[in-house]
């Protein structure tokens, strides 16, 4: 496992809960390999004009294959779908930074899609998105560079064969990215493993030292993504010289009303699709839904009005989550209820989380801003209005 | 849709009657290749898009001795918004016109006249001129979407600025074209080009006609280019409204409807080369009346330049832009230039105290090439620039080092480069304007002396004017006006203004100066304010005060758009971060301008604003929420501002959120803001009365102990500054303060008696001799005299003679039964004892209260109330000697009404001593010291010697009120004080500490972890799996590690770094006792070092005294404004590891200085890893006075606020250091 040669997309036709970014779209990644010829980083499969367009999708127009170019199993026009809701220019950037071979951070509230991100970009760059370690208080540097096994180190001393290759040491030896999610959950002294890494670009074994393993160094093409939680509990922060190797780009809410219900709907209907039912839930629902997730996360509503913070964060995940279990209740419980109904509490379980106050805030939500479209007439809001009752303890 | 893009484009580029250069009005890449375009086109004549009035100032403006930036401004009439046309090197239209200069070619401003009324029908919904196009349109945006997708990026950057290095000018000038000729078609597929745009493209077709037969050159916003073929009816799309277009005009070659106005103020005339001079003036057939136009020609900066800055007609960062212009269309050299900005930025950013060396200058050049590249573009423009020094050196803070690099990126790239005029240039600008308005308004001119002015600005229009013209000099510092304050009758706002108004020498040079900001005073005034606002936005930010403050300047001045700014401003920060008082402020001026109470927005353009009431009503909201910080005020304005906002918030009737906050705050509060809280809820209707009533009543008789008499103190002052009123009416609230006061025995009123005056000392005396009258009536219900001492001795005589006649009457009539009264009683017992006692009359309850009653009911109210004490009796008038020593009479409303009935008293007490012993006496020693302490309280310092250091109960209170007399005391006085203080804080430091200790204990000790990591001890590992070695083949001895051990690294406790940083703003005295008394037991934990930072607006380090809280409670000097952003920031300097430091901020948050600077410092702590917690108060009852705003905003920057007793704290402390 600890050759080069061992990231190619393993076993594809096993089941998953959720596809990697480099089996669910292999096709796209094929053709965009094809479509777009021109020179490319060391150790990259697209150029970083086709990982840009993998990202944020053609436009809705289809591609076309240059002439004489034809792999096997690749379509000779295709269109690419839209992955990622927001900023080109962020894509770009963050291309451009993985083009450098420079470390890149994604920073943003939780739920904004900074894993998908982190995901996308790897796949698309060097196939897999696999090289993944996730961030937890318990992470230990063994994770982060490379660990022993203890049997084998033991018996036969310490050898090449006896060293356990971290996911970054692999991505290092493999001109590969790696990614680090949630680094801010590691402690800061783990975090730091990273420092060297990053300027280095090897990681020196000094159990080896005096032979031809001492020393690991980084292909060309290796680089690191790592994820972060600005807004939540339980994070440590990062050092100021880990931070120094990193480019900072942060990942914001989506801003536009539309291509949020958009998003939820297709997401919660994805989820429904896996476990063979329709989503059954109204658009309007859907909406009203988004709208009171980002009426919370603003502390102001869509029209202006001045809306309580709670201190949950209220993202674009929570809100798929909620549409979900909707769809979910609407699918194996027809006919019980009025889906609209469900939304109240529903919401109530998304904002009361762990501060008391939080339940105060909703309701006075749904005193201000709910009793408010209520009163302008807008028969959804209405009929939440008069469920208020639910909210109460 | 008559022409497809290439089409369209065709015929544009193509056309050379005229020849159309498309430009914006700033624009490094159309700069560069202009003097190339016109040399191969060589021109006869050149039309500007210019209004023809600023002809005259053409000359000077190519003048080779002026340099740019300079500005054209025109104002055409009075009250007219300013057309302004700033100039840089970096504008198409100044190059052309330099080149026509050198070459000798005619230049026609083409522009519609400033005088035509389109312009100010223009100017009435948008007071910004000269920006070209809509922004945000279909088609616009999906070349931009297309481009980069960045929100803030326009498509003539995109399209036109960053692919101009390295391309050929005709290619640079059909860019230009394109972009103007999409966004006119999305103009003409979406709302129509506005009707002012139409008429300005019909009258520059005119001026194209006049010119026929010579080679034009047109040089007009791109936007306007398609207009201008002789084809323009079909291709922009929109035919010409013919109607709006004055029919059978004559050519618009000359404006000549100028008079020349007093301070010699240019006037435009005939413009140079005008053809057919002396025909019918353009405009007049449809304007009617044409207006008069101001122009002048100013100097102007790179900093008004940029957009930001808030002046029309601006583009981002100017210095950038000059370097584009400079590199004059070579890729290399705007690669270059943008590398010395980057290595620019970080050298600043670097000097802000923020690492950014040439590693990341690297990082940052290579990015912005790398985007250039990627998007296909031949050198970085601005947006790839900006983009790369954000995302490398920003590190995705917004806040702290976000903040460092944006200021260095604003020095940088907007740069602060002032234009001159050519010497010779004619006079223009503020000052004849300003001369011209000072004489119109009468005010006084040069020359004449001071006048004092009193104004009517709701009355009289002229005054109003007026108002607002010293307002607006008073903005701008112009030293001619000085406002005298008027006080309104009834302490409300004053309608009228008093002003002291002179021209001094000072005035005019002061006019020179703040002309370079505009050429009207409304203008400079706007410029001057946004300056302001940029200097404050640049420390940080506005404080929330300064955000309020800036709304009632802007409203006074009376400048609507910039008020409606700010007031958008206000919704989104005041509501978000104000503490109560400034709420309640905001919440007045609101009201003003609703009202139209502010001269310089009369109602009708006060409506204009926004929606008022629904600002109100955020505000209220907002203030509601904050009355849950009011838990702990013993503040009787706290309770005032409750008291207001619940009756106004009542009145709205949205009061559900009150309701719940106000019995939280019954339940929870200090007992000042509980019994507020429960008189509001009488206020409001919420509770009865009666209940009240019956909980008065239960506070008398709990005023047992000492702690329960302090308690009756506060609850009093809050019942009756909330709801004087209430008790005044006489209703059933009085009903339980009656009672007992008139049925406790001498002993229990008179140990409560000093609590109770001090309670009601909170009513003016004019309110107190209401209240005792009202107690007299209700007293004198069923027993009309009652009270005989309050009648003159004459009076008294004369009805006993009465009574006395009456009854032998009625005994000779054989109507009263046999018992004959002694007639010699009476008059002496009346004598005796002033009081009504033994009247048969008396009051009930003297039944049973028995001997141990002798004050009259009615006495004892003029005791407590301190009031008449001139007609008490003998020993009744002892104790309220005793007691006005401490209160006098009051001060305030009717406070020498009763002087005259004390006028012949003599001054009771020679010395505290005597007053002391008398206290002593009267009341017992119990109460003695309790008096004592207020009045040291109340600042009679002699009285602190008095108090016995053995009896006194050591209290926080009592040390807070040592304590603050301390600080103005001889050294040898505080030297007698030491035991005192001694002794308090000895007592008081035990006590707490052995509820401490066993929070922290075991602090020392580490815990073993289990969890692998760090290196595997080897030597242990063998010995635990010595059972599971096996010999392998080979006969080699193999160990096999079921259970590895790994040295784990253990914690040191011993480098734990607390630091205590605490407010002694004069708000927060107890818990400063309290930091301090906490503080040294913490001081005396081994694990620990304490550090004690006690801050207001300057910081002090007492960490030297932390462990003797007695030397440090007498060093520390409460007092002062809340800076809480300077302790953090000395707090920050302590740290050496971050994640063994625990800083404490013991503070309530009201922040005097910018709540950027805070947040910040509260960032940088959390982010180098340093656990901070927020104290919003640190006492036994827990009960927090703080700002719920800014705690908030705090607890989102990673400060968690929270109210706590010391002991929660040593927990939290013995908890972190644990682990």
């Amino acid at each position: 496992m600890t050759a080069a040669g061992t990231i190619t997309p393993s076993d594809a036709s096993r089941s998953r809960q959720i596809d990697p970014a480099e089996y669910a779209f292999a096709t796209e990644l094929a053709f965009l390999a094809a479509h777009d010829g021109s020179a490319r980083p060391p150790g990259w499969r697209l150029t970083p004009r086709a990982v840009v367009t993998f990202i944020v999708g053609s436009d809705g127009r289809e591609l076309a294959l240059p002439k004489g170019v034809r792999p096997a199993g690749v379509p000779a026009r295709l269109e690419i779908s839209r992955k990622f809701v927001g900023d080109r220019s962020l894509v770009e950037r963050c291309v451009v930074t993985l083009a450098g071979e420079r470390g890149l951070l994604l920073v943003g509230e939780p739920g904004t899609a900074k894993s998908m991100l982190s995901e996308l970009l790897s796949a698309a760059v060097c196939g897999t998105s696999e090289l993944v370690v996730q961030g937890t208080a318990g992470t230990t540097e063994d994770q982060l560079r490379y660990g022993w096994n203890y049997a084998l180190l033991l018996a036969g001393g310490p050898s090449p064969e006896a060293l356990v290759p971290s996911p970054v040491l692999t991505a290092m030896r493999s001109g590969a990215v790696a990614r680090i999610e949630e680094i801010t959950r590691c402690l800061p002294e783990v975090q730091d493993a990273m420092v060297s890494i990053l300027s280095d670009r090897r990681i020196a074994v000094p159990e080896l030292s005096g032979t031809a393993g001492a020393t690991i160094h980084a292909a060309p093409g290796f680089t690191l993504i790592a994820t972060a939680n600005l807004r939540d509990r339980g994070v440590s922060e990062m050092s100021a010289a880990l931070k120094r190797r990193f480019n900072f780009e942060t990942v914001g809410p989506i801003p536009d009303l539309a291509a949020e219900t958009a998003l939820v709907a297709r997401q919660a209907k994805a989820a429904l699709d896996r476990v063979q039912s329709t989503f059954a839930v109204d658009e309007a629902v859907l909406e009203a839904l988004v709208t009171a997730f980002r009426d919370l996360r603003a502390g102001r509503s869509v029209e202006g009005w001045e809306v309580e913070r709670p201190s949950t964060v209220m993202s674009t995940a929570e809100a798929v989550a909620v549409a979900t279990s909707l769809g979910l209740a609407a699918a194996y419980f027809p006919g019980d209820r009025d889906v609209l109904s469900l939304l109240p509490a529903h919401l109530q379980g998304a904002v009361c989380k762990d501060d008391p106050a939080d339940a105060a805030k909703l309701l006075s939500y749904w005193d201000g801003a709910v009793r408010r479209r209520a009163e302008e007439g807008a028969r959804l809001w209405h009929q939440l209005w008069e469920l208020r009752d639910v909210l109460q303890p | 849709m008559s022409y497809s893009p290439d089409e369209a484009l065709r015929a544009l580029a193509g056309s050379t009657v005229p020849y159309l250069i498309g430009v914006r009005h700033h624009s490094p890449a159309l700069s560069v290749v202009i003097d190339d375009l016109l040399d191969t086109f060589r021109p006869e004549v050149l039309l500007l898009e210019l209004p023809a009035e600023f002809a005259e100032w053409l000359p000077w403006l190519t003048d080779e001795a002026t340099r740019a930036p300079v500005a054209l401004a025109g104002v055409a009439g009075p009250g007219g918004a300013p057309a302004f046309y700033p100039f840089a090197d970096f504008s198409p239209e100044l190059v052309a016109a330099r080149w026509a200069a050198r070459n000798g070619i005619e230049v026609i401003p083409c522009d519609l006249p400033l005088a035509d009324r389109q312009w100010h029908t223009a100017a009435a919904d948008s007071p910004a001129l000269a920006v070209d196009g809509p922004a945000s349109t279909p088609l616009a945006e999906s070349l931009r979407q297309s481009a980069t997708g960045r929100a803030d990026e326009d498509m003539w950057d995109r399209v036109v600025e960053a692919r101009a290095p390295g391309a050929e000018p005709e290619a640079v000038r059909r860019a230009a074209l394109l972009v103007g000729w999409a966004m006119r078609q999305d103009a003409a597929d979406g709302s129509g080009v506005s009707a002012l745009d139409l008429r300005r493209e019909e009258w520059m077709r005119r001026c194209l006609t006049a010119v026929d037969g010579r080679r034009a050159a047109a040089m007009v916003g791109s936007f306007h280019a398609a207009a201008l073929l002789p084809t323009a009816a079909t291709l922009h799309g929109s035919p010409i409204d013919k109607a709006a277009a004055p029919a059978n005009e004559a050519v618009p070659s000359s404006v000549s409807n100028g008079s020349t106005k007093p301070g010699a103020t240019l006037l435009s005339s005939a413009a140079p080369g005008a053809t057919t001079p002396g025909s019918a003036t353009p405009g007049s057939a449809s304007a009617g009346k044409t207006e008069i136009v101001v122009t002048s020609l100013v100097p102007y900066s790179f900093a008004l330049l940029d957009s930001r800055s808030g002046y029309p007609a601006g583009i981002r960062d100017p210095r950038w832009q000059q370097a584009v212009v400079t590199a004059a269309g070579s890729p290399v050299a705007v690669e270059s230039a943008a590398l010395a900005s980057v290595v620019e930025v970080c050298s600043r950013v670097r000097a802000g105290g923020h690492p950014a060396g040439p590693a990341e200058a690297r990082e940052v050049f290579r990015l912005a090439v790398g985007l250039a590249r990627l998007r296909g573009l031949p050198a970085p423009s601005r947006g790839e620039l900006i983009e790369a020094l954000q995302s490398v050196l920003a590190h995705g803070e917004v806040l702290g080092r976000g903040r460092a690099v944006a200021a260095a990126m604003e020095q940088v790239l907007v740069g602060d480069v002032r234009g001159a005029l050519a010497p010779g240039v004619p006079r223009s600008g503020l000052r004849p304007e300003v001369e011209a308005l000072i004489a119109e308004l009468r005010l006084p001119e040069r020359g004449e002396k001071a006048r004092d002015m009193r104004l009517d600005p709701l009355r009289s229009d002229l005054d109003r004017r007026r108002e607002v013209v010293l307002r607006q000099l008073t903005a701008c510092h112009i030293p001619y006006a000085e406002r005298t304050a008027v006080e309104g009758t009834g302490g409300v706002d004053a309608l009228t203004s008093r002003w002291t108004v002179e021209w001094v020498p000072g005035t005019e040079a002061m006019l020179d100066v703040a002309g370079i900001r505009g050429v009207t005073l409304a203008q400079a005034t706007e410029g001057v304010l946004r300056e302001q606002r940029r200097a404050e936005e640049s420390e940080l930010g506005p404080t929330t005060a300064q955000i309020i403050d800036g709304l009632g300047v802007a409203a006074e001045c009376g400048l609507v758009a910039l008020a409606r700014e700010r007031l958008l401003e206000f919704i989104a920060e005041v509501p978000a971060s104000a503490s109560l008082a400034e709420l309640m402020t905001a919440l007045a001026l609101v009201d003003r301008l609703r009202r139209g109470h502010i001269p310089g927005l009369p109602e009708p353009v006060a409506a204009r604003l926004g929606d008022l009431p629904e600002v109100l009503g955020s505000l209220e909201a907002a203030a509601v929420r904050q009355v849950d910080g009011l838990a702990g005020s013993e503040d009787v304005a706290d309770v005032r501002a409750l008291v207001a906002l619940a009756q106004r918030v009542d009145a709205a009737g949205v009061g559900l959120r009150l309701t719940d906050a106000l019995h939280r705050l019954a339940q929870t509060g200090s007992p000042t803001m509980s019994a507020a809280a429960g008189a509001v809820q009488v206020l409001l209707g919420l509770t009865e009365p009666a209940v009240l009533g019956t909980r008065v009543a239960s506070w008398v008789d709990g005023a047992v102990a000492d702690e329960g008499r302090r308690r009756l103190l506060g609850r009093l002052r809050g019942l009756l500054a909330a709801a004087e009123p209430l008790l005044q009416s006489g209703n059933d609230v009085l009903d339980g303060l009656l009672d007992r006061v008139g049925t406790l025995s001498d002993a229990d009123f008179l140990s409560r008696l000093p609590a109770l005056r001090g309670g009601f000392q909170t009513v003016s005396p004019a309110g107190r001799d209401r209240l005792l009258a009202v107690v007299e009536d209700r007293l004198d219900e069923g027993t009309p005299f009652h009270d005989v001492a309050d009648l003159e001795p004459a009076l008294l005589l004369h009805r006993l003679l009465a009574d006395r006649a009456g009854r032998a009457a009625v005994f000779a009539l054989g109507l009263l039964p046999k018992a004959e009264p002694s007639a010699k009683d009476q008059p002496s017992s009346a004598k005796d004892l002033p009081s009504a006692e033994n009247l048969p009359s008396a009051a009930p309850a003297s039944a049973g209260a028995g001997p141990e009653r002798t004050l009259s009911t009615v006495d004892r109210w003029r005791l407590l109330l301190g009031r008449k004490s001139g007609s008490l009796g003998k020993r009744a008038g002892r104790y309220a000697g005793a007691l006005d020593e401490l209160y006098g009479a009051g001060a305030g409303e009717g406070a020498r009404a009763d002087a005259a009935g004390r006028a012949g008293r003599e001054a009771p007490f020679p010395g505290v001593r005597e007053w002391a012993e008398e206290l002593s006496a009267l009341f017992g020693p119990g109460i003695r010291e309790e008096v004592l302490a207020r009045a040291a309280e109340g600042g009679r310092r002699d009285a602190v010697l008095m108090l016995d250091p053995d009896a006194v109960n050591p209290s926080v209170e009592l040390l807070q009120t040592v304590l603050s007399l301390v600080g103005g005391m001889p050294e040898s006085t505080v030297a007698r004080l030491r035991p005192l203080v001694a002794r308090i804080v000895d007592e008081l430091t035990r006590r707490l500490a052995t509820r401490l200790r066993p929070a922290l204990a075991g602090i020392t000790t580490p815990r073993p972890t289990r969890r692998p990591g760090g290196a595997l001890d080897l030597p242990r590992t063998l010995r635990a799996n010595l059972a599971t070695t096996r010999r392998n083949a080979e006969g080699r001895v193999q160990v096999i590690p079921e259970r590895p051990i790994f040295r784990s690294r253990a914690r040191r406790g011993i480098d734990w770094r607390l630091v205590l940083v605490v407010d002694v703003s004069g708000s927060m005295e107890a818990s400063v006792i309290w930091s301090a008394l906490t503080g040294a037991i913490l001081a005396g934990v081994p694990a620990l070092t304490t550090h004690f930072i006690a801050f207001s607006t300057e910081v002090v380090d007492l960490t030297d005294r932390v462990s003797d809280p007695l030397t440090l409670l007498l060093e520390v000097q409460v007092g002062g404004g809340t800076h809480i952003a300077a302790g953090l920031r000395h707090a920050r300097s302590l740290v050496t590891v971050p994640s063994r430091t625990l800083v404490a901020v013991v503070s309530d948050f009201e922040e005097g200085y910018p709540l950027g600077g805070l947040l910040a410092e509260t960032r940088s702590l959390v982010e180098s890893g340093v656990t901070v917690l927020g104290c919003a108060s640190l006492d036994d009852a827990g009960r927090p006075r703080y700002s719920v705003s800014v705690a908030s905003q705090l607890v989102a920057a990673g400060m968690p606020v929270a109210a706590l007793s010391p002991l929660e704290l040593a927990r939290w402390v013995g908890e972190k250091v644990r682990g």
